[in-house]
């Protein structure tokens, strides 16, 4: 009895501070180095961004010096029918591997996570590969296997290669997502009187929808991007933007490549706001950066 | 009582989600391993008096790539990637530690920041560079009136083609060590400062050793890449710089020697091979060990 | 080296209460084995209409995979599964007439409350006039009445569970599968959901397969309970059966607590560790020298006006442990053997302890009390 009585004048006590705290250690003290590297890291990275974006507006031809302000080089971009095709050109292949990449990797990612037979390790190391091996060697072999069959560089060419290369991306992305899903809940479709196809259509793919327009528009806008691939299995006419910018940029022509540049930065991140706010739109839990594997 | 005397019943399978692997699985079978294998075939091949690549059974290529002139291009590569990747790493690890651990609840917008730079043309990005460090650039001239001798150039040198690395790929480096550290427990690092007192220290005893695979993670990630990058060294590195990128472009454009490209790049993925063996071996290694 | 006839093979447990085809559930040798493991062996059960009957057991035990296969999600490595009397092995969930409530709810959450209760009966095509008074009826049943419109996600966890109920029941199933529904309820909660779900199913009179592993809730609720280990029913009867009566160690030991006390066979008793005697009289079935073992409940044994009929031996107190309605005392008889004894508090806290630590006291039991002998 007695204990307990001293027990509980004790924790009605004040407590005393923990003895030896030295002031400002632990985490509360700043790492100044790493905060300088990081700002100057910031900044660097910006810089050239920066300069892009300037020099699109400058009104003289020069790179270095800054005249003023104009618009001639977007208006230039705009006149120029060979850009604008370019420009096309990028965008119809981005939105062709973009909707076959989709397709084939919501399946392939369904499998992978479900399938129980031997394949599933087969397709799994297929699908990795791509992602290791460096650019220039995938658009070497895609051009190998294009010109062994006959086929010259052309469109069709850029926008085959561009969906195998998204495949990986696609179905790594959302094969995440698919493993998080709770099976019971389709399990509880079907024993409500679903059939497996019906289950996965009423149930799952709503589920997966947000999942599914994120990796889209995140693989179009890396398709858009795009240049090694491209440079390797692109046709001469129409030539896709980036191989395009390329060729300037070696000849060194037109300045109005900034603007195509900004405009290309501007495009990209726009997509990449929409992707990132979709999942948020839709109502799913959790940090819309799991997608990048935070 | 026991049952393997009990016939087993056919069993109702669900093959629905091994019929759903058939179309990826086809698909980059046809587009992505065949590809690979033809490369590797045409690296035994030869080109015929026009020029055209034709499939054969010699060696010429193979044993063409370990001339001296390519050798040194390959060794270059790989000094300029490995010089990359631990620039990178040296770079990574302060801006990881400072966004991590310091950010606050600016930490997301700060990742943000961080990656939005690599949704813009890469192309378009090293020709920013271009300008900037061009000798007729604003830069440049400031750096004359200083006194700087007018020999010295920024582009065309072995470090601009390092800095345009370094630059295209820290990011990779970036994110996986950022996820390291912020996973990491604090109470480590204050348990280290109480053990070692010095923060530095505490920084190489503790906080490196716990975001290893971070590390390893982006070394995997910029060094891959940066072997086979060709752009970096053609914007920013001039004719003294090639890269083995730049060697298998030439021979596939300009050089019209299909087989010595395929033999070139068939080096440059064995190669890659190699590392990414060495690499898997060493954080198997390392993961066994922390389990002990 | 000895048979013990009333120890029969639990494996093949046939409820001989209940005749074949009226039974809403019938499991013939249903066997599930996943490559070298077995997590369902040869099961044989009869679960009439209208039953509430529970699969008890502890996590791995098969119960939750016996479940499945009732319901169809999972196939039998051999067996047959019967509802109603007709063979429903190779039919998939949405052609049996079962419905599930899974442990994790699995609303689907992109739906209002509504739509998830009405999900069964648009996939049969139920007209509208018909599907809007069952899924208000439902709604009633559950007390979510004024919630149709809101989604999962704005639910409490207790309201979750009872969407999941009616979404099942709505579609009228002769058989509603239970995983462990009330798992993920706090106290106060499952304890309101028992005596909900048990009003529930005396209304609507559906038969109940209700899995848990928690075996106060499997004795308050069932009609009847197959306790399982390893992929087997050690004893399927009812609460009272398995409680006072249980075939197995497993079974005693599982369903509340058992003093259990062994050693070999006298002839007229047990003799415990230590030479202690142990004079239970004469065990059936059992010859001198056996290894024996009897078990008797905590709330059996008695410290006081022992009448000399009763089974008695001394034992050193060495805990007293105050549980507020009850008090349980802990003995050891003989070396290493321990019991506890469980007394209701009739009087009021005593000023001072009946026993002091160390004291020798004599227990005793009655010897039907005595579960015995057991394997």
């Amino acid at each position: 009895m007695t204990t307990l009585v001293a027990a509980e004048r004790e924790l009605a006590a004040p407590q005393a501070p923990p003895a030896g705290r030295r002031k400002g250690s632990g985490m509360n003290r700043k790492p100044r180095f790493a905060i300088a590297v990081t700002v100057a890291f910031f900044v660097l990275l910006y810089l050239p961004i920066f300069a892009v974006v300037l020099f699109s507006f400058n009104t003289k031809k020069s790179l270095t010096v800054f005249e003023g302000w104009s618009l001639r080089w977007y208006q230039a971009f705009f006149n120029d029918s060979e850009l604008t095709k370019s420009l096309q050109t990028s965008l119809v292949v981005a939105a062709a591997a973009m909707v076959g990449s989709v397709v084939i990797g919501v399946l392939l990612a369904f499998g992978l996570v479900r399938a129980r037979s031997r394949l599933g390790g087969a397709a799994n190391v297929i699908m990795l590969i791509p992602l290791i091996t460096p650019e220039i060697v995938t658009g070497v072999a895609s051009l190998m296997l294009f010109k062994g069959v006959g086929l010259q560089p052309s469109l069709t060419t850029l926008m085959l290669a561009q969906t195998t290369f998204s495949i990986s991306y696609v179905t790594v992305i959302l094969r995440a997502r698919v493993a998080e899903l709770n099976p019971e809940v389709e399990e509880a479709a079907m024993d409500l009187g679903a059939n497996r196809f019906q289950a996965l259509r009423l149930v799952t793919l709503p589920v997966m929808w947000p999942a599914i327009m994120s990796a889209a528009i995140l693989i179009f806008t890396i398709v858009f991007d795009d240049f090694v691939l491209a440079f390797f299995t692109s046709g001469v006419d129409p030539q896709p933007l980036s191989v395009r910018i390329y060729s300037a940029i070696r000849f060194g022509i037109q300045p109005s490549i900034n603007a195509v540049g900004t405009l290309m930065l501007v495009g990209s991140l726009v997509l990449i706001a929409i992707a990132l706010l979709i999942p948020r739109l839709f109502g799913r839990r959790g940090n819309s950066f799991d997608l990048f594997g935070g | 009582m026991t049952h393997e005397s009990l016939p087993p019943r056919p069993a109702r399978k669900e093959r629905l989600w091994t019929w759903m692997l058939v179309p990826g699985t086809a698909w980059m079978s046809v587009f992505f391993v065949s590809a690979l294998l033809l490369l590797i075939a045409l690296s035994f091949g030869t080109t015929d008096a026009l020029g055209n690549p034709r499939f054969g059974s010699t060696l010429d290529n193979v044993i063409g790539v370990f001339t001296p002139t390519y050798l040194r291009v390959i060794i270059r590569s790989l000094t300029y990637a490995v010089a990359a990747s631990v620039i990178c790493l040296v770079i990574a690890y302060p801006v990881a530690y400072a966004i991590a651990r310091h950010g606050g609840r600016y930490k997301n917008a700060l990742v943000a920041l961080l990656v939005v730079p690599f949704f813009a043309n890469y192309l378009v990005r090293m020709y920013g560079w271009q300008t900037l460090l061009s000798d007729e650039s604003m830069l440049m001239t400031w750096l004359r009136h200083l006194g700087v001798s007018a020999s010295f150039h920024i582009l065309d040198t072995g470090a601009a083609v390092i800095g345009g690395l370094v630059y295209g790929y820290v990011v990779f480096m970036i994110l996986p060590i950022y996820a390291s550290l912020e996973r990491m427990d604090g109470a480590l690092i204050e348990a280290g400062r109480d053990l070692y007192g010095s923060s530095l220290r505490t920084f190489f005893t503790v906080t490196v050793p716990a975001s290893r695979a971070g590390a390893y993670a982006g070394l995997a990630l910029v060094f891959l890449p940066a072997m086979g990058d060709f752009i970096s060294s053609q914007l920013l590195g001039g004719p003294d710089n090639l890269m083995v990128g730049n060697l298998i472009q030439e021979k596939f454009f300009a050089g019209q020697n299909w087989p010595l490209g395929a033999a070139l790049t068939m080096a440059l993925m064995v190669l890659l091979l190699i590392c990414m063996f060495a690499y898997l071996r060493q954080t198997a290694r390392d993961a066994k060990e922390a389990r002990r | 080296m000895t048979t013990r006839t009333a120890v029969a093979e639990r494996i093949t447990v046939i409820d001989s209460a209940v005749a074949t085809s009226a039974c809403a559930v019938s499991l013939r040798r249903v066997t599930k084995s996943y490559g070298e493991r077995t997590a369902v062996r040869e099961l044989n059960l009869d679960i009439a209409s209208g039953e509430f009957f529970s699969l008890l057991g502890p996590s791995g035990c098969g119960k939750t995979t016996t479940l499945r296969m009732v319901g169809g999600f999972v196939d039998p490595s051999y067996g047959e599964v019967s509802l109603h009397g007709k063979d429903v092995t190779d039919l998939p969930p949405n052609r049996r007439d079962v419905n599930t409530v899974f442990q994790s709810y699995a609303l689907f959450d992109h739906l209002s409350v509504w739509e998830n209760v009405a999900f069964g009966l648009r996939r049969r095509r139920v007209g509208k006039t018909e599907m809007t008074r069952r899924v208000g009826e439902m709604l009633e049943l559950v007390q979510l009445t004024g919630r149709d419109k809101d989604k999962p996600s704005a639910l409490s966890g207790g309201q979750r569970q009872r969407v999941a109920l009616a979404r099942a029941l709505v579609n009228r199933p002769s058989v509603l599968l239970l995983d462990e529904p009330l798992a993920a309820l706090d106290l106060k909660l499952r304890k309101a959901m028992q005596v909900e779900l048990k009003r529930i199913q005396r209304e609507v009179g559906i038969t109940f397969v209700f899995v848990t592993h928690d075996q106060d809730e499997a004795l308050t609720m069932s009609d009847r309970i197959a306790v399982m280990s390893e992929g087997r029913v050690h004893q399927c009867g009812t609460p009272e059966d398995i409680y006072e009566r249980p075939s197995t160690r497993f079974v005693a030991e599982f369903i509340g607590t058992a003093n259990l006390m062994s050693g070999s066979y006298t002839g007229t008793g047990i003799e415990l560790p230590g030479g202690v005697p142990l004079y239970t009289g004469r065990l059936d079935g059992c010859s001198i020298g056996d290894e024996v073992a009897i078990a008797v409940r905590p709330e059996k044994m008695w410290l006081s006006d022992l009448t000399p009929d009763m089974v008695q031996t001394d034992g050193i107190l060495k805990a007293t442990v105050y549980g507020g309605a009850t008090t349980t005392y802990l003995f050891e008889i003989a070396p290493g053997v321990e019991v506890s004894v469980l007394e209701q508090n009739l009087h009021s806290a005593r000023t001072e302890e009946r026993w002091a630590d160390g004291e020798r006291v004599r227990i005793g039991w009655h010897a039907k009390h005595s579960l015995a002998p057991l394997t």
